[in-house]
């Protein structure tokens, strides 16, 4: 018989040679990998509406959905989306579990620290809203009253930095908690887009919810790894050419109602 | 955008179940392995192994579930430069999570068995693993049965955990739905409903197997 | 491996992990002792009270033992203020935690009560002892001292499936972990020392639980 600790000795280095020989070298950069896959793995958040959704069938649907779909059409691949809440939105693509993200991911100079921005396809607004009968007029209403904001998120990055000392921030891990608190009254009101908002308030008349302030308005835009610029510039283009002949904001009227405002570039 | 709860959202979160099991399944069998392994290293003779084992099993008896998926779902593979999916992220952390509990389920089981069953069987010639192979692992096997099926339970229920990292099985099925139905005095309850219809019978079997085992065997359990 | 460890970004935040530690630590054992609490008066009820009593028990104690944890929490916090009932997220987990210790507890000291002997019991009649003496001295008593070990390790899990409360905001280790590493970009550094300070105070609770077995238990006479 084997001594065991042979026999462990020699599963360890087989575990080990497994591990790196997954790490083979590859000289393909990502938009090579996926055109010759044939393949294209977008990350999105089908928990934010209407940016991300789930349709009556269980499939993901939405605006950037819709901008994810037609991407890959006119490149040309099969599309594998990837569902992340909005904690995993960055996470998902640093892993290398998506290719790229398009979830209304708002540029900021902290995420760019991170992951390589590409232009802008969308603009939202944070605002935080309640029910008719909570006072919010400035932000100085929010002492004392309990605001709902979801992690990893632009109102995440931006609310506590506008609302006055007293205020108390609860976090939620994705939208849906935030928004079940706020219509279960575990707080006062809640920070999210303005359209998710509309969502939550035409689905709830009952809690006649409305917009109190307005946080802060932001661009957002897919975005990629560090160091694949190929593929950066690929979307680049391709948001270039959608833009011109209108695609993005027929989609974007179509989820959000508005008209998409015009979009800078880099 | 928001619907009632009707038919198709019903279908949705039942659908969801197969997830739920499969990852259960997959945790189970993976962690049986790791496991079974790990109950016989910690019974050897080498301080190493046993050392390493122990340690293991302390890791992931003494950290939440939560935290380990974290860990494989979030950290491994930055760590690592590794392109690691969903599936298998979540799949290796819950069967090293079994794997624990369930070598230590089974180490016990072992070491229930009386010493004179060692002696008995070092007495007809056989040597370690012969006498794992015919005399201890059989009776153990046993009485462990019961305790196994309640980790299954368990395994069951902690599975949910990994709807908080977005994981679709049957608790966030539920959570989507809600977000789309606002309607979670409906969902929650139904979705603890269909874990209740998963769990009980196995519970229910698990306690079962244990008055049949005390009955039968008259072997001591370890408490 | 291109990842760079940055562990000081960690140190830079141990005031705010020390907060979140601080709370678990505060909600767990808040909810071992009121849990403890509900678990000896199911317990009581279970074994000595009329058979309606019994079966809202037995019902109670199945449908928490068989559904998820995570699933309850949701309940309690997001369903149940449509009934009226509305806990803030402290409240919430303390009560899920306490409910669900509750349970799991009145299983184990069941079994612990169901191992007096009947002949102690007759020799406290005997002794002119009320039904309430009897059950605090010769019952409980040596029961709890019997299931300690038990009641031990479920102090532990609890606190441990205390992570999961970070989903309904409660402001806990798990939760503070979370925001620190989704704004830091450094999964890895935060998740492997919550991980680290989940160990600590595991051993920690372990070690005050011993100390408690032997200052109440250990000293006392034969039993």
């Amino acid at each position: 018989m084997i001594d065991p600790l042979k026999r462990l000795g020699m599963l360890v280095l087989a575990a080990l040679v497994f591990v790196l020989g997954v790490q083979t070298a590859s000289a393909e950069n990502t938009l090579e990998k996926i055109l010759s896959a044939k393949k294209i793995r977008v990350a999105v958040d089908v928990a934010n509406p209407p940016f991300g959704i789930l349709d009556k069938n269980g499939q993901p649907d939405g605006s950037d959905v819709a901008v994810a779909r037609q991407l890959a059409k006119d490149l040309g691949t099969e599309i594998e989306f990837v569902q992340v809440p909005s904690t995993g939105r960055i996470p998902a693509l640093l892993a290398g579990r998506a290719d790229v993200t398009i979830a209304s991911i708002s540029v900021t100079t902290d995420r760019a620290k991170a992951v390589m921005y590409c232009n802008p396809n969308g603009a939202l607004s944070i605002t935080i809203f309640a029910p008719q009968s909570v006072k919010i007029k400035t932000p100085s209403d929010l002492v004392g009253k309990r605001v709902g904001i979801t992690r990893a998120t632009l109102e995440e990055a931006t609310v506590p930095k506008m609302a006055p000392e007293g205020t108390k921030i609860v976090w939620f891990d994705d939208l849906a908690s935030t928004v079940q608190a706020l219509l279960s009254g575990q707080v006062d009101a809640a920070a999210m887009t303005a359209f998710a908002e509309k969502t939550v308030a035409d689905a709830n008349p009952s809690k006649q919810l409305e917009n109190k302030l307005l946080v802060t308005t932001a661009f957002y835009g897919p975005i990629v790894r560090q160091n694949d610029f190929e593929l950066r510039q690929w979307i680049n283009t391709w948001l270039f050419i959608n833009t011109q002949n209108g695609t993005l904001t027929t989609i974007y009227k179509k989820y959000t109602g508005v008209d998409l405002p015009p979009l800078p570039t880099f | 955008m928001s619907r009632s709860f009707g038919l198709p959202e019903f279908v949705y979160i039942v659908a969801a179940i197969r997830w739920t099991l499969l990852l259960s399944l997959v945790a189970f069998v993976g962690g049986g392995l790791v496991g079974f392994a790990v109950a016989i290293l910690r019974t050897t003779q080498s301080r190493i192994l046993r050392l390493l084992t122990t340690g293991y099993i302390q890791l992931f008896q003494g950290t939440p579930v939560l935290m380990q998926l974290f860990v494989f779902y979030y950290g491994f593979a930055v760590l690592f430069d590794m392109q690691v999916d969903a599936w298998p992220a979540v799949a290796l952390a819950f069967t090293l999570y079994a794997g624990a509990f369930l070598g230590e389920i089974w180490r016990g089981s072992i070491q229930a068995i009386p010493r004179t069953q060692w002696e008995a069987s070092a007495c007809l010639s056989l040597d370690y693993l012969q006498q794992l192979r015919f005399v201890i692992l059989p009776q153990a096997m046993r009485i462990s049965i019961p305790p196994t099926v309640g980790f299954l339970v368990q395994l069951i229920k902690n599975t949910s955990i990994a709807a908080i990292i977005g994981f679709v099985e049957l608790t966030r099925a539920g959570q989507l739905m809600v977000n789309v139905t606002f309607q979670p005095m409906v969902v929650y309850p139904l979705v603890a409903a269909l874990y209740f219809a998963l769990c009980w019978p196995l519970s229910l079997l698990s306690r079962f197997l244990e008055k049949g085992i005390d009955a039968n065997l008259g072997v001591k359990r370890p408490l | 491996m291109h990842y760079a460890f940055h562990f000081n970004v960690v140190w830079d935040h141990w005031r705010e992990l020390a907060q979140g530690a601080w709370l678990t630590i505060r909600l767990s054992a808040l909810a071992m002792v009121i849990g403890l609490v509900v678990a000896t008066t199911c317990a009581y009820a279970k074994t000595t009270g009329p058979s309606a009593v019994r079966w809202i028990v037995a019902a109670y104690v199945e449908v928490i033992r068989n559904t998820p944890f995570l699933v309850q929490i949701f309940i309690v916090f997001f369903s149940l203020p449509a009934l009226g009932i509305s806990l803030d997220a402290n409240e919430a987990a303390l009560a899920a935690m306490v409910v669900n210790f509750g349970a799991y507890g009145t299983e184990i000291l069941r079994s612990g009560i169901d191992a007096i002997s009947h002949g102690q019991i007759d020799a406290a009649k005997a002794l002119g002892l009320t039904r309430l003496q009897t059950f605090r001295h010769v019952v409980l008593f040596p029961a709890l001292k019997i299931v300690f070990p038990a009641l031990a390790s479920q102090f532990i899990l609890l606190m441990l499936a205390s992570s999961v409360v970070s989903a309904i905001s409660a402001v806990e280790l798990t939760a503070i972990t979370n925001s620190l590493q989704s704004t830091t970009f450094r999964p890895f550094e935060f998740y492997f020392v919550a991980a680290g300070l989940y160990l600590v105070m595991a051993l920690g609770f372990r070690a005050v639980l011993g100390g408690i077995y032997w200052l109440v238990f250990a000293r006392r006479g034969r039993i």
